[in-house]
């Protein structure tokens, strides 16, 4: 690998440099006297720290972990993460102490000399350990970390039809391509950070509060991000160990994580369980639901846990038209890593508890799923006992499946499958956007980050309709705090939405600084003149899309499931750029893919992660993928440039569909992903 | 190879053997193992041949899988080793890895040593004080643990010719492309001339601590006639040799239906195979 100093990187995101093997990432970096930090890690899933020898750790530094990003929310101060394991640790892979030296190798043969003596106790692993044993962290009362309930409580309706079951997502890594990584590089009282991530702006904060800095002095820098998938949005030990450590030496400092480290240490997804109860009509409209959600929030507050317990019951009635429904969740403390987003962030979760509902229900009716589907929908819009809002969903649903040719691959396959969902993306506190134009040229700058999905394709479309310039001489630079001084996140399917809207809010105001300036506007007099506009768009509204999917499949003997069909119909709004739009669905379906078939972190009755290589995680090969169908609805939404989501649309749609697809071929209900072959084996 | 094996003398257990380094180099780079010393004999001349000589076809221990897979010789009377090194790992590997490695490293998910145990293999150990023979079946003692000691390498591989009237396949079940076995099996059989089974050989891979020899199931077979039941049957005895334990490949309860099923399509297949010379 050559050496790149950050002064000599391009900082513009630029896709073809990445295919031609030119990105730069966090781990190409090399700054002079630059030390390679190593993290010793706890082994055991909760223990009692008896003593500790050598290495930096909480002797030196006591802060605890900020709670920023994608779903952070607060929580019992009992319950937040430190930075170092302090008296206690409490999963497998938590940092205990740091070790540092001038190369990789150095720093890890280092860990060889911290010492350190355990009092192994008992660990929490399971949610039913949670729910049946004491709290992991003292002075808590119980497990449970929050505890929500959407909706109103309602008596039970008398109806013929009562359906119950129990339904669980097992967690998932994230497992981007690139795993985490940082530098940090105190110098002259500014703290620089060179950081592959989703959102400069979380860190900056999370830094800010971790170590009690001014925010003047931290300055965060994103590096071109190998995938992230939600594990990169927030706050983590490493970071706030390497910050530290650099402004202790007065030297740079690198941490890139390692696969093994990224299995056990970054925030994963899923981990939910759901106990759903429907009440229904012999023809089949649902008069109500109640639902209980728990999920595996890992051993403190600080991931997205507590998030998750109340935001997957806010979506559970889907696109149907429940009229009463009611859902307490509950966040539960174990001694696993803390739990965060990752695509699809509850949306998956929720939408998997309510359609393994419907397909129960068609079949204890022996009505059609699609059919059962249509019936629960309105072709008005609706607003959930929960309080999520939906256009008429029936209109859309009864075009999907003329789309999806349902009813003709129902007749001649036996594994098929159909889901229908509503997409929330996360739009709350809007997005950020600056717009400088210099020298002729038009520089943007967004608060939500790129981590592989191609931001700048859209930026320089809309730079171009709404100034009339030239694409190519737009350029979107990767995340910076110094030109954003606040901004979000690229996450919740957010960033065409929000990220556009501030773009084009943007260009407006240099419209009309233009015109204010000239009397008319013209590109040209925009270009011959130096101009800086930053905004910070709210968009208070909810926008929400629909979206459908089918799968087909055929059973091997041994139970290996192979993916015959998996298509998409999608409303993305205004498809800014359809290729774009094309390959976020196709990678999202291979994720839908692999949570439903291999993907899952498998920890033993000790709380030990069994999962130790991204082969063994289960991540998808080339082998599992069919050929993919992507049809796309283009319904402008309200926002000015049209867009509506579609980042996790296919994290949520074909986990549904295909699990279903699975259970019409194999004749056996199924409860659970990842659906291994020994169950399905005859 | 003097000098390999003076080395291996001198510095003992703080010496490893590293030929093709697919198993040694992950081990070293996980810090699973380390070792003083890693005697590289990736160099050594003349062990990468593959030759029949007198009644044995002789396979040098260098001689890397892909060799073994495109051989003319092994695809056309050596079946289950040629389908055996085709379903190793991926061409990467494949292209460094040695069959001398497989064998040597003792891993029983690695797949050679069920190949040779089922061909009735001999391996050729160069020490200082000269070369022993050992049976293949008699080679792997226990999880990651051979009979080579101290100062001693495997040089050749010794396959007995098959005679007339022989077939034999690997058949492997694994998760994903590239991956280790749930299940394997290797089987040799040599017929009569009225089709009934004169010898078997049947070799598993991942279903024990060690590659198992199927040693009862061999001898069901011998001297039987195959129909559906008694290949069943075969199958059953063979399960009942193995000793899978729960991991992350699956359940001992599915380790054990799968072994039943790709054994029972293994005698079937390498019957036919064995009709048609």
């Amino acid at each position: 690998m050559s050496s790149v100093r950050w002064e000599d990187m391009d900082t513009a995101y630029d896709a073809t440099s990445l295919v031609r093997g030119k990105g730069h990432f966090v781990d190409d970096i090399r700054l002079s006297n630059m030390l390679h930090m190593s993290v010793m890690r706890s082994p055991y899933a909760r223990g009692r720290i008896l003593g500790l020898k050598g290495g930096m750790s909480s002797a030196d530094f006591k802060g605890k972990l900020a709670s920023v990003g994608e779903g952070a929310s607060p929580s019992s101060a009992l319950s937040i993460e430190p930075v170092f394991a302090t008296g206690f640790v409490n999963y497998v892979g938590q940092p205990v102490a740091a070790v540092f030296a001038d190369d990789r190798y150095r720093s890890t043969d280092l860990l060889d000399s911290i010492e350190v003596d355990y009092e192994p106790l008992k660990p929490v692993v399971t949610i039913d350990d949670a729910l049946n044993s004491g709290p992991i962290h003292s002075g808590m009362n119980s497990n449970v970390l929050v505890e929500a309930t959407q909706g109103k409580d309602f008596p039970d309706p008398n109806t013929p039809i009562v359906l119950e079951d129990i339904l669980e997502n097992d967690r998932v890594s994230t497992n981007p391509i690139e795993p985490r990584g940082i530098v940090t590089d105190y110098h002259n009282g500014v703290l620089n950070v060179w950081i592959s991530t989703q959102s400069v702006n979380s860190i900056k904060t999370g830094l800010v509060e971790s170590l009690g800095m001014n925010p003047d002095d931290v300055r965060v820098m994103q590096t071109d991000t190998g995938g992230a998938f939600g594990s990169k949005g927030g706050l983590y030990p490493e970071y706030v160990i390497a910050a530290y450590a650099s402004m202790k030496y007065g030297k740079p400092v690198k941490w890139i994580e390692s696969r093994r480290e990224h299995l056990a240490s970054t925030n994963p997804g899923r981990g939910v369980r759901g106990r759903v109860k429907i009440f229904a009509a012999l023809n089949g409209k649902i008069a109500g639901m109640k639902g209980e959600v728990l999920v595996d929030a890992g051993a403190y507050g600080t991931g997205s846990g507590g998030f998750s317990a109340q935001y997957i019951g806010f979506m559970m009635t889907g696109p149907y038209s429940i009229e009463n429904a009611f859902v307490t969740g509950r966040a539960l403390l174990t001694n696993k890593v803390p739990q965060g987003p990752y695509r699809g962030a509850g949306r998956p979760e929720a939408s998997y508890f309510i359609e393994r509902m419907l397909d129960l229900l068609a079949d204890e009716l022996k009505m059609d799923p699609a059919d059962v589907r249509l019936l629960n929908m309105s072709d008005k819009p609706f607003e959930s006992p929960l309080g999520m809002r939906i256009d008429a969903a029936r209109p859309f649903f009864e075009t999907a499946v003329n789309e999806l040719e349902y009813r003709r691959e129902a007749k001649l396959t036996k594994g098929v499958g159909l889901s229908f969902f509503v997409l929330v993306p996360a739009l709350y506190t809007g997005e950020s956007a600056r717009i400088i134009v210099k020298g002729g040229r038009v520089s943007v700058w967004l608060g939500g980050n790129s981590h592989g999905q191609g931001h700048e394709v859209f930026v320089k479309k809309l730079v171009n309709e709404e100034l009339g310039v030239p694409e190519d001489i737009v350029t979107l630079y990767r995340g910076d705090t110094k030109m954003t001084m606040v901004g979000e996140g690229s996450w919740g399917s957010r960033s065409a939405m929000v990220g556009g809207a501030a773009v084009v809010a943007a260009c407006r105001k240099l419209k009309g600084d233009v015109l204010r300036e000239f009397g008319n506007y013209t590109a040209d007099n925009l270009l011959s003149g130096s101009y800086d506009e930053f905004v910070n768009d709210e968009t208070r509204r909810s926008i929400n899309s629909f979206g459908a999917n089918l799968a087909t499949v055929e059973i091997g003997k041994m139970g290996n499931v192979k993916v015959k069909k998996c298509i998409a119909y999608y409303d993305v709004g205004r498809a800014l750029n359809r290729d774009m739009v094309i390959g976020q669905i196709q990678g999202g379906m291979a994720q839908g893919i692999g949570q439903t078939l291999h993907e899952v972190l498998s920890y033993n009755e000790d709380g030990q992660l069994i999962t130790s290589s991204i082969s063994d995680a289960g991540v998808p090969l080339a082998e599992d993928l069919p050929n993919f169908g992507v049809k796309i609805a283009e319904n402008r939404s309200i926002l000015p440039h049209g867009a509506k989501g579609v980042g996790e649309s296919p994290t949520i749609g074909v986990p549904t569909a295909l699990i279903r697809a699975i259970e019409k071929a194999r004749g056996k209900r199924l409860r659970k992903t990842p659906v291994m072959p020994e169950d399905l084996m005859e | 190879m003097e000098d390999a094996l003076q080395l291996l003398s001198k510095y003992g257990d703080d010496a490893k053997v590293m030929a093709g380094g697919q198993s040694l180099i992950p081990l070293l780079k996980l810090r699973i193992a380390s070792f003083p010393y890693v005697v590289n004999i990736s160099g050594l001349k003349g062990l990468n041949q593959i030759v029949e000589k007198g009644d044995y076809l002789e396979i040098g221990s260098l001689t890397t899988i892909s060799e073994l897979e495109e051989n003319d010789l092994v695809k056309e009377k050596y079946q289950a080793l040629h389908e055996a090194a085709g379903l190793i790992a991926d061409p990467l590997v494949r292209n460094m890895g040695t069959i001398g490695g497989n064998v040597s490293h003792g891993d029983p998910s690695n797949d050679i040593p069920a190949v040779i145990i089922a061909l009735k293999a001999k391996l050729e150990l160069a020490g200082l004080r000269g070369n022993r023979n050992v049976d293949a079946d008699s080679f792997v003692t226990d999880s990651f643990t051979t009979v080579l000691e101290k100062g001693e390498i495997l040089k050749r591989i010794l396959i007995p010719i098959p005679g007339t009237n022989s077939g034999g396949c690997y058949i492997k079940h694994k998760k994903s492309a590239g991956d280790f076995s749930v299940a394997a099996v290797a089987v040799h059989l040599r017929l009569e001339d009225d089709e009934r089974v004169k010898s078997a050989g049947i070799g598993l891979t991942s279903v024990a601590p060690k590659p198992l020899r199927a040693v009862r199931g061999e001898s069901y077979l011998e001297g039987k006639k195959l129909t559906d039941s008694t290949v069943r049957e075969a199958a059953k005895i063979v399960v009942s040799e193995s000793n899978p334990s729960t991991d992350f490949y699956g359940s001992l309860e599915f380790k054990k239906k799968v072994l039943g099923r790709i054994t029972e399509e293994a005698i079937h297949l390498s019957f036919e195979r064995a009709m048609v010379r």
